[in-house]
């Protein structure tokens, strides 16, 4: 390998790059303002969920368990309904999750002290919100059934504090770990970093090759001295810097826009990125080297890239939640093992210690890349 | 217009629609990668996936060993919970958590049994990784059902009572559209419609500019075409091979590999679709008219694709956006697609009934289409 071919292909690259101003305002512009939207607009929390009433009892009992749905931030009362029609019809065109039902002599029953039952409607279109609204339900249900329990008990001599107590007696202490206030930014920015490292960073490269060789100018390549591996490192170069400036640029946006607390070592930190950074721009160029047309590479890079990124990288749904073919596909891409560095750094403050498993694997992936591509890339075109 | 008019312009829009599809299905690569987007893509998406809590690796650690201590924890069973195992030091519990081997970790106190047994309040502790936040809600909502039920039956012995006769309030929960809670139905069909917006964009978008980027399209701006006979081929044939792709996807992978439920008109589903993609492929089309070359068109698309995808409302909440949000996505036409397609094919819902996200999608459409539109006439 010459240093100098390297270098000269680079600066061509370079200045291609540069020329074309609008690209080059993008390569950064698009990394930035994602992490923008998604900081401030990405919310997978579940609250609000607009709530209708169907009351056949319309008794003070009745409008008192209402209201502990009303009254928390997970359910947002939107009024009371006619009928069942009314409620399927309005759960249909999504003005409504969620619908409780409350059957005629509700109050009556609660208060003459026998069980008592309700009914909720919710939305299951989208399965794990209908299951955290089923939690947020069977919680809030669970307190009124106590407290009634509680008052019943009351009325038989035992104070309600005692009677609740007696009821309760095994309380249960949750801490959430890496995450100290569930929904917050904090969980969520170290993943973003990994999701736009990986969206952004391939279609630098894709088409770097294949658009010398749909215009014709590889033939320069072909011609001239440099070897493949030259070319391939040269073409690469530009990117990774550009690249790497975005992985800064994120950091602090994360650490001083957003203040989530950054308890790893930096230099890891920078060090694992710009090799994950190797691999996605890698595999940009792999499918630049690959095909014959750019319309192709640059579905292909979507199909490779952003679609398993956005499905299989942990970002929106959690490894474990895969199951053993989507698992398999999830470890063939960087991201998972960059995302447990991410996360490593950001929120538990470990370190190469206990990384370098993922950093190994990061590494081996960005050879292996590098080693396809010069492989199946060819001086000696067939046709 | 007489009659030799519309003949003519007919005849151009066959030839420009031969040309466009022909030149679509050269490109091996690019048709294999369709192919495989609309199939074996879905599958894996549908196939892949489970939200719900699925045995969650639990460790258990009790310093009571006592026959109360040992059923609560035997409780933390099967669907939602596994138990991995005893242990016995908080630190091999907290490297556990750390590493991910392990999601959850129950302590229970010494004199658990014995605090029961007096009447006295007595406390457990739950410590949950709480990384994915959906799944730590999950699993603290389903840990306190198990204890606070737990907790009942002993208060209830300890009075000598029996659990039916007490008050208490039961709700049931019913679910709609998706009883079971299926993942696969939501995963398959958001994937369906992830993939027809990635193409809606990127096809026609890359096909224009493609165009400019060769120098073609001065050939096609001498030639007696208007710009809208340019443009309208090159979306009807990517809104063709995008329609037959979703029908392959619809009946080959969702019906057939995991019982989707069509409970609308699957007719109406795919008429909803290329209203869509027509629409889609409009904003595709006013950022090929930005751009100069295909690099500049993949970063606009990325630009244009993620807050569409993530912000459609399939994965994150309306509900919980902030305000400012919310009112952006309506200008997005995923997020009227998404309505319309689960409305179709979960809830059965008919065309007259979907006039808000029709009504919405066309005024998009048609907005931007004109817009692309005297941009190229500029050009």
């Amino acid at each position: 390998m010459n240093r100098h071919r390297i270098l000269a292909v680079a600066s061509k690259e370079w200045r291609e790059i540069l020329r074309d101003r609008l690209f080059f305002a993008l390569a950064f512009i698009v990394p930035a303002f994602l992490m923008l939207l998604f900081g401030y607009g990405l919310s997978l929390d579940v609250n609000h969920l607009p709530l209708g009433v169907l009351d056949y009892d319309r008794s003070a009992s009745s409008r008192a368990y209402i209201e502990r749905f009303s009254a928390s931030q997970y359910f947002t009362f939107k009024g009371y309904l006619c009928d069942e029609r009314q409620a399927g019809e309005l759960l249909s065109n999504n003005q409504l999750r969620a619908v409780i039902i409350i059957p005629p002599r509700f109050g009556e029953l609660v208060q003459s002290g026998q069980p008592a039952q309700t009914q909720t409607l919710l939305d299951g279109t989208f399965p794990s919100r209908a299951l955290i609204a089923k939690g947020y339900v069977t919680a809030i249900n669970a307190a009124a059934s106590l407290d009634n329990l509680a008052r019943h008990a009351g009325q038989l001599g035992a104070t309600p504090d005692e009677a609740r107590r007696a009821l309760q007696p095994v309380r249960l202490e949750v801490r959430y770990l890496y995450n100290q206030s569930i929904s917050s930014i904090w969980g969520l920015a170290p993943k973003l970093i990994m999701f736009i490292l990986i969206a952004s960073p391939p279609f630098l490269t894709a088409l770097g090759v294949v658009r010398e060789k749909e215009r014709g100018s590889i033939f320069n390549l072909y011609a001239s001295n440099t070897s493949r591996g030259e070319f391939l490192l040269g073409k690469l170069a530009p990117y990774v810097a550009i690249s790497t400036l975005n992985i800064l640029i994120l950091w602090a946006l994360a650490v001083w826009l957003y203040g989530v607390p950054f308890k790893g070592d930096p230099l890891f930190f920078l060090l694992a990125s710009v090799v994950y950074v190797l691999c996605t721009t890698g595999i940009g160029l792999l499918v630049s080297v690959l095909v014959r047309t750019q319309m192709a590479a640059m579905i292909v890079t979507l199909i490779v890239t952003l679609v398993p990124a956005i499905l299989y990288s942990g970002f929106i749904i959690p490894i474990p939640s895969l199951k053993p073919v989507a698992y398999v596909v999830a470890h063939l891409m960087p991201a998972v093992y960059y995302t447990r560095i991410a996360v490593g750094c950001f929120l538990k403050g470990v370190g190469l210690t206990a990384l370098w498993p993922e950093l190994l694997i990061l590494a081996g992936y960005a050879c292996a890349l590098f080693a396809l591509g010069y492989r199946l890339f060819t001086k000696r075109p067939s046709a | 217009m007489n009659r030799d008019d519309l003949a003519l312009w007919a005849l151009r829009l066959r030839v420009m629609l031969g040309k466009e599809l022909r030149q679509l299905l050269r490109d091996r690569v690019l048709l294999a990668f369709i192919v495989y987007a609309f199939s074996v893509d879905i599958f894996l998406a549908a196939s892949g996936v489970s939200l719900q809590l699925n045995r969650a690796a639990t460790l258990v650690q009790d310093f009571d060993h006592s026959t109360a201590s040992r059923e609560l924890s035997s409780r933390f069973v099967s669907p939602y919970f596994r138990v991995d195992g005893q242990i016995s030091h908080d630190s091999e519990a907290q490297a556990r958590l750390d590493d991910g081997r392990a999601m959850l970790a129950l302590t229970i106190p010494p004199g658990f049994q014995a605090d029961l047994q007096r009447g006295q309040p007595t406390a457990v502790q739950l410590q949950v990784d709480a990384t994915n936040s959906v799944l730590g809600f999950l699993a603290s909502s389903y840990a306190s059902l198990i204890t606070s039920r737990f907790g009942l039956e002993q208060a209830a012995s300890a009075l000598g009572a029996s659990g039916a006769a007490l008050p208490v309030i039961d709700n049931q929960v019913r679910v709609w559209f998706n009883p079971n809670q299926l993942d696969s139905w939501f995963m398959g069909i958001t994937e369906l419609l992830n993939i027809v917006t990635v193409f809606s964009i990127l096809l026609p978008a890359a096909a224009m500019v493609r165009e400019k980027e060769r120098g073609t399209v001065e050939q096609l701006l001498v030639s007696p075409l208007s710009p809208f006979q340019i443009v309208f081929p090159k979306v009807l044939a990517m809104t063709l091979v995008i329609v037959l792709g979703s029908a392959l996807a619809l009946f080959g992978v969702l019906q057939l590999g995991f019982a989707v439920p069509v409970r609308g008109s699957a007719v109406l589903f795919l008429l909803l679709t290329a209203l869509y993609v027509f629409t889609t492929a409009g904003l595709g089309l006013a950022a090929a008219t930005l751009a100069r070359n295909l690099a500049q068109v993949g970063m606009l698309s990325i630009l244009i694709l993620a807050p569409m995808i993530f912000l459609s409302g399939a994965w994150t909440p309306p509900e919980a956006m902030p305000a400012w949000l919310r009112a952006l996505t309506y200008l997005s036409p995923m997020h009227y697609y998404i309505d319309a397609a689960f409305g179709v094919l979960l809830k059965g819902q008919g065309a007259l009934e979907l006039w808000r996200s029709l009504l919405g999608m066309t005024l998009i459409g048609v907005t931007v289409f004109v817009w692309g539109l005297r941009r190229v006439r500029m050009g």
